[in-house]
């Protein structure tokens, strides 16, 4: 009797389970297994075979590809910016909609609208403001900023996508730190004024302090998603100009689908996961050790 | 007091102006889609001459709209209903179930979320084809559940923790138990998280653009309204007042959702946000 019992409970276990982790296996496990495989090949997804060649790509990446170590470096660069950037613009909107202004609804949606919008979508239409917009304005404003190449020459593209990406997401990471200076006590902020603390010295002393669930939260999420950006890009430059604005992403995307490098590619795609899987892992541990402090 | 009240006036009317500015990409695109080839070339900024829907009605049936919509449709909704039936009652169970078994299993469902979805897309598709879930709205629809799981599962699996047992031990008392009591009992419980995966799904399967581009860029029977608005871009790098009439008809279903359900939306977001 107990024994039967046991088995059932086992059977409802697995009839639970089995599903959602068949779906988990073809979504993730298996097409990793095969990455893995594909990556210590030379393959262009023509020849029956792949053809097995150790660790070569990986030294390739490393040691002679020019297209990697620049696509890297731009990806670094981006990251970081990204990073700070929208952080501190969505704070600076957060603490400004927590005043309870008349028009609070409205600018919460207005600034939250581009992110519900999809990236490629929200690349098109900058890559027309860009590109005929700022003609028109500029002709009517007369500003140099409107005639300068905002798509065509490398810094500027860089900063353009930057920029896209920040006023597509922004509205997001605002609504996560609104959230979080809800949270914030009102009595804790009163006392303070009370005290005779000045508005800086109210926010870097109590504000920011407890706001900082909301920062770990926020920067692991620009983090995770800046680390893979690829859509705005290709909607926005292309990669261009002259291939500057390739993002690691784009440069996997470019060898294994336009130059069918299947082998090189998969190699590369590797290298993307761990080094997204080491930056987790490092970022993880450094907000832990934090917020233990606090 | 008077200057702070004044103080608060301006800010509000300084936020209130930088809000429009923000908008102002969109509100230009929405006023070009009006326009025709060569008011779009004369003057960007200025106002369409009138307000004619030719664009659209051209646009409308090259790119047959109507169908990019039922296939975004069918892909969000089968996408959707299997991610939150799988994973919830997965959760449901190995949350309840304490032994390594079940523990090993729940860092099995929620590690890939580390996984960059770059890292194996070429793999994905090769897999997806000799499963015959290529170039179908149906089989795409069936790989989110897959990559909807991870997340799904984990905002679950914390909220069914708090839950109570006893809820559980009751209904097996009164006798059900199984499915029944998951889908009579348990699940009207899990209403909030639900609705919260719902929002973060639905945005992110209806705009997804990487994996439909892989899955079913191939014929125009499969495309989603992305995809044809990128291949649409394309064809036409030059006709700007078509390119941005498919760029506003493919966001237009999105913000007409957002404008209703504004409320619930940011709440969504912000819960996965928390949680996830």
């Amino acid at each position: 009797m107990k024994m039967g019992r046991k088995w059932s409970d086992r059977l409802q276990f697995g009839i639970f389970t089995l599903p959602v982790l068949i779906c988990i296996a073809v979504a993730f496990y298996i097409p990793f297994v095969m990455t893995v495989r594909y990556s210590l090949t030379k393959w262009n997804g023509i020849a029956k075979h792949p053809k097995f060649v150790g660790l070569d790509n990986f030294e390739r990446i490393f040691t002679g590809d020019a297209n990697f170590s620049s696509a890297a470096w731009f990806t670094i660069k981006y990251m970081v910016l990204y990073i700070v950037l929208v952080n501190v613009l969505a704070i600076v909107l957060a603490l400004i909609l927590d005043m309870k202004l008349r028009s609070t609804t409205w600018l919460r949606a207005a600034f939250f609208v581009p992110y519900i919008l999809s990236l490629v979508i929200v690349g098109f239409i900058w890559k027309f403001i860009f590109m005929q917009g700022f003609e028109s304005l500029g002709a009517t404003t007369g500003w140099g900023i409107f005639a300068m190449s905002w798509l065509g020459e490398p810094g500027l593209a860089f900063i353009s996508i930057l920029g896209v990406s920040i006023w597509q997401s922004v509205g997001f990471y605002m609504v996560i730190y609104i959230a979080g200076l809800q949270a914030v006590p009102e009595d804790l902020k009163e006392a303070a004024t009370v005290d005779g603390a000045g508005a800086f010295r109210k926010f870097f002393s109590i504000t920011l302090p407890l706001l900082a669930p909301s920062i770990t939260i926020s920067v692991f999420m620009a983090l995770t998603n800046s680390i893979k950006v690829f859509d705005v890009i290709l909607s926005l430059t292309g990669g261009g100009p002259g291939g500057t604005t390739y993002s690691v992403a784009y440069d996997i995307y470019r060898d294994t689908f336009q130059n069918n490098l299947y082998g090189y590619g998969t190699a590369k795609a590797l290298v993307l996961f761990i080094a997204v899987l080491v930056i987790t892992f490092i970022q993880l541990g450094i907000f832990k050790r934090r917020e233990v402090e606090a | 007091m008077t200057s702070a009240k004044t103080g608060r006036i301006i800010l509000e009317i300084v936020m209130i102006i930088l809000s429009l500015l923000f908008l102002y990409p969109l509100i230009l695109a929405i006023i070009n889609s009006f326009k025709s080839f060569s008011e779009v070339m004369s003057d960007v900024i200025a106002m369409p001459q009138q307000f004619n829907l030719d664009n659209y009605a051209y646009v409308w049936k090259y790119i047959n709209y109507p169908r990019l919509f039922i296939n975004n449709t069918i892909i969000t909704v089968i996408g959707l209903v299997g991610i939150i039936l799988f994973s919830s009652v997965a959760a449901y169970k190995l949350s309840r179930t304490n032994s390594k078994w079940s523990n090993t299993i729940y860092l099995l469902c929620i590690v890939p979320m580390l996984i960059p979805f770059q890292s194996i897309m070429l793999t994905v598709l090769q897999l997806a084809k000799s499963l015959h879930l290529s170039d179908s709205t149906w089989g795409l629809g069936i790989l989110y559940w897959g990559f909807g799981a991870p997340l799904a599962i984990f905002i679950y699996h914390g909220f069914v923790k708090g839950i109570p047992r006893e809820i559980d031990e009751s209904a097996t008392i009164d006798g059900a138990s199984g499915f029944k009591l998951f889908f009579l009992v348990i699940f009207p419980l899990l209403q909030s998280v639900t609705t919260t995966i719902i929002i973060i799904d639905v945005m992110w399967i209806w705009n997804d653009f990487l994996l439909p581009l892989l899955m079913v860029n191939g014929s125009p029977a499969t495309k989603t309204l992305t995809l044809a608005a990128y291949t649409f871009v394309g064809q036409y790098t030059s006709d700007w007042q078509y390119a941005m009439t498919a760029m506003v008809m493919a966001v237009l279903p999105s913000i007409i959702v957002f404008v209703l359900l504004q409320k619930y939306i940011v709440r969504g977001v912000v819960a996965g946000a928390v949680k996830g």
